[in-house]
C-alpha cells in the first residue's frame, strides 16, 4: 500500500480544498463574526460582542423589507412555475432537433450580461419606449402607460431573469421520465388528466421543486432588478444590505442581515431535501 | 513522471494562491489615482504622462465609504492621489490617513478660488486641492408642469403626482427635506429628524424613481416632469434639452466639494504633488470641468471655462452635508428606508 507521502495524488485536490477554505468558508466565518461586532460611525466597526445588529432588525421598517423580499420572491416563483412548467414539459416532449433548438433558444440570453438585458427592458417599457409607442400607434391607448418603475415592471424583470432555471429544471425531469408508465396508466383506464396528475406530475415533482428552489433562492437576494426597473422604490433585503455596506456605513448590520438571509435560504434547501428525499438539485447544468 | 509533474504544478499553484498577491510595484514611474469612474478626460491623463514620464494607474471606487475602507486597510498607503467627497475627507483626515501637501511642488496653489478653501474638512488648507464643486438642483419641464417651481417645497405639490425623479443619497434627500422645513441639513435633533421623516413620506406619492446614475434620463424619456439632480446631471440634461428649466431652490442649497488629497503613506508622494500641481493649471482645470460638468473651483480658469460651470454669486450660501452622530445617522437611514418603502406602495 502506498503511504500518504509517496502517493502524491492528494496534492491534486489540495487546490480545491484550499480554494474552498479561503474563498468560501473564510468569508462566511468573517461575515458571521462581523455580524456580532459593534458598528463605529464612519470608519467601520469594533470587535466587541453585541447582539444589537440583530435586535435592530425587529424594527418594523426592516421587517417590512424582509416581508417585501419574501412576497416578491414568492410571486416570482409562482409565475415562473406557471409559465416554466408547461414550457419545460412541452420541451421535453419535442423531437431531438426540436429539443436542441429550444435548449439553444433558452440559453441564448445568457450570452449577454443580465444588466444589459435589463437595460433592454428599460428601453422597451419606458413612457416614450417601444411598447408604449406601439400601443399608441395601434390606437389602443392615448397616453403612455406607466409600466416602468412599478411593481409589475419588477415582476416582469424577475420572471424574465429566472424563468430559464425553472424551464431547465422541469425539462431535465420530463426528459428522464419513463413514458411507458403513462401508457400503462392509460391502458388501465386512466384519463389523460388523471394520468398526468397521478404519474407525470409525481415523477416530475423533483424537477419542479428544484426549479422552485432555483428561482426562489436567487430572487430573495436579487435587488438590482427592483432598483433598475422599479426605480428603487421597493426596498428588498438585498438592497438594504448593499445600502448598509456602502452609504449607510454600517457593516455589522449588513452582515447580520446577510446572515439572516442566508439562514432563510438554508432552511429552504433543507426543506427541499426533506420533501423530495434527494440531495442534488435537478437541472443544475 | 507526468503525474509527478502535475502534482508539483498543482502544489506550486496552491502556494502561489496562498501567498497572496505577490510583490507590489513601487516604481517611481507610476502614480496610482483612486477616484470614481470617468472623472478625467483621457487627454488630461495622457498629457501628464507625456510631460513627466509617470504612468497613471486609474483605479475606481463607487462609494466614498468603499474608498475609506480600502484606504484604512492599506494604512494610508497603496494610493498616491485620491479624489473624494468633502465629508469623507474629513473622516480620513481625522483618522490620520491624509498626508500634508508639499506646496513647494504645488507652487500654483493660489490658482484655487478662495471660496472653496478653508472648508470644514481642511480648515488650514494643509491637505487638499479642490477638484470640482457640486450643487444639486431641481430641473423641470415647463411644457408639462403648469406652475413655477421655486424650491424644494414645490416638489410636494400634488400636481407632480408620480412624476418626480430624485437622486439616491439618503443624507442629501433627508437634507433637502430639512432645508424645506427651515432646518439644517445636518440636524442632530432626533425629533426634528423624525419630523423630516414624516414629511418625506408625504413626498412618496410624487416619486417616480429614485436613482443615482443617469437620473436625468427620466426627464428626457418622459418618465418624470421634475427631477432633483446632481450638478453633472444638470449640465448634461440641459445640453440635451435646453427648454428645461433649472431652479436654484429658494430654501438654500446643498453644497459639495470633491477634493484631491495625498494619502499619508502614498508610495509616490512626489509624483502625487506634481499631479496636483498639474490639475491646477487653468487649461487642465477647464478640460476636466467641461468633461465632468462640475462647478469650476480653480479660480484661475474661471475666465476660460464654460460660463455655466462658474458658480453663481449665491453658491457660497450653501450648506455641506457633514458627518453626524451615529444615532442621528441611524435615524436618517431609517427615514430613508421608510421613505423608499412608502414610494413603492
Amino acid at each position: 500500500m502506498k503511504s500518504f507521502w509517496t502517493d502524491r495524488r492528494w496534492l491534486c485536490v489540495l487546490p480545491l480544498y484550499a480554494f474552498t477554505l479561503v474563498f468560501v468558508l473564510g468569508p462566511v466565518v468573517y461575515m458571521v463574526a462581523v455580524s456580532f461586532a459593534q458598528n463605529e460611525a464612519g470608519t467601520g466597526f469594533r470587535w466587541a460582542f453585541t447582539l444589537e445588529n440583530f435586535a435592530k432588525m425587529r424594527d418594523p421598517v426592516y421587517v417590512q423589507c424582509f416581508r417585501e423580499s419574501f412576497t416578491l420572491a414568492l410571486s416570482t416563483t409562482l409565475l415562473c412555475s406557471l409559465i416554466g412548467y408547461p414550457f419545460g414539459y412541452c420541451m421535453g416532449r419535442l423531437g431531438k432537433r426540436g429539443k436542441r433548438l429550444m435548449m439553444f433558444l433558452v440559453m441564448v440570453p445568457f450570452w449577454t450580461s443580465s444588466l444589459i438585458r435589463l437595460y433592454g427592458w428599460l428601453i422597451l417599457l419606458q413612457a416614450k419606449g417601444v411598447f408604449n409607442n406601439l400601443l399608441i400607434a395601434l390606437g389602443l391607448i392615448n397616453e403612455p402607460l406607466k409600466i416602468l418603475y412599478t411593481y409589475p415592471a419588477v415582476l416582469i424583470g424577475m420572471v424574465y431573469g429566472l424563468l430559464p432555471f425553472m424551464i431547465l429544471a422541469v425539462y431535465t425531469s420530463v426528459e428522464k421520465m419513463d413514458w411507458t408508465l403513462i401508457e400503462a396508466a392509460r391502458d388501465l383506464g386512466a384519463s389523460r388528466a388523471k394520468a398526468f396528475f397521478t404519474v407525470t406530475l409525481r415523477l416530475t415533482l423533483p424537477g419542479l421543486m428544484s426549479g422552485i428552489i432555483l428561482t426562489f433562492v436567487p430572487s430573495m437576494g436579487l435587488f438590482f432588478i427592483a432598483d433598475l426597473l422599479g426605480g428603487n422604490k421597493i426596498v428588498l433585503v438585498g438592497s438594504l444590505i448593499q445600502d448598509q455596506m456602502t452609504r449607510g456605513g454600517n457593516q455589522p448590520f449588513a452582515a447580520a442581515l446577510a446572515l439572516i438571509l442566508a439562514a432563510v435560504t438554508t432552511v429552504m434547501l433543507w426543506a427541499y431535501r426533506r420533501l423530495t428525499g434527494t440531495a442534488e438539485l435537478e437541472g443544475m447544468l | 513522471m507526468k503525474k509527478k509533474l502535475l502534482a508539483l504544478l498543482c502544489a506550486a499553484a496552491t502556494l502561489l494562491a496562498l501567498s497572496g498577491c505577490g510583490a507590489k510595484n513601487n516604481s517611481s514611474k507610476e502614480l496610482v489615482l483612486y477616484t470614481w469612474e470617468e472623472m478625467f478626460p483621457q487627454e488630461v491623463l495622457d498629457g501628464f504622462t507625456q510631460k513627466t514620464g509617470i504612468k497613471i494607474v486609474y483605479s475606481n471606487f463607487d462609494y466614498d465609504e468603499t474608498m475609506l475602507e480600502k484606504l484604512t486597510q492599506a494604512k494610508g498607503g497603496d494610493y498616491d492621489v485620491i479624489i473624494a467627497d468633502d465629508y469623507i475627507i474629513e473622516q480620513a483626515v481625522q483618522a490620520g490617513l491624509v498626508g500634508e501637501l508639499d506646496k513647494s511642488i504645488i507652487d500654483n496653489y493660489s490658482n484655487i478660488n478662495p471660496r472653496y478653501q478653508g472648508q470644514f474638512y481642511d480648515p488650514e488648507d494643509k491637505y487638499t486641492v479642490p477638484y470640482g464643486c457640486g450643487i444639486p438642483l431641481i430641473v423641470y419641464d415647463p411644457s408639462v408642469v403648469d406652475f413655477e417651481i421655486k424650491g424644494y417645497n414645490d416638489l410636494w405639490n400634488p400636481a407632480l403626482k408620480d412624476s418626480v425623479a430624485i437622486t439616491a443619497n439618503y443624507r442629501v434627500i433627508n437634507g433637502i427635506t430639512l432645508l424645506s422645513m427651515g432646518k439644517s441639513m445636518n440636524e442632530e435633533d432626533l425629533d426634528v429628524i423624525a419630523k423630516a421623516g414624516e414629511k418625506l413620506i408625504a413626498l412618496a406619492p410624487n416619486i417616480r424613481l429614485i436613482q443615482d446614475d443617469n437620473t436625468q434620463d427620466a426627464l428626457l424619456n418622459g418618465e418624470a416632469k421634475a427631477a432633483f439632480l446632481y450638478t453633472s446631471q444638470v449640465t448634461q440634461v440641459m445640453s440635451e434639452n435646453p427648454n428645461l428649466k433649472v431652479v436654484y431652490p429658494e430654501e438654500g442649497l446643498g453644497y459639495g466639494i470633491m477634493a484631491a488629497f495625498v494619502p499619508v503613506n502614498a508610495p509616490n508622494a512626489k509624483a502625487a504633488n506634481e499631479f496636483l500641481r498639474y490639475l491646477l493649471e487653468p487649461e487642465i482645470s477647464k478640460a476636466c470641468m467641461e468633461y465632468i460638468g462640475y462647478v469650476n473651483t480653480t479660480g484661475a480658469a474661471d475666465s476660460i471655462v464654460d460660463p455655466s460651470l462658474v458658480a453663481p454669486e449665491n453658491a457660497g450660501t450653501g450648506e455641506f452635508i457633514m458627518n453626524v452622530s451615529e444615532t442621528a445617522n441611524d435615524a436618517y437611514n431609517k427615514n430613508w428606508i421608510a421613505f423608499k418603502a412608502a414610494c413603492g406602495q
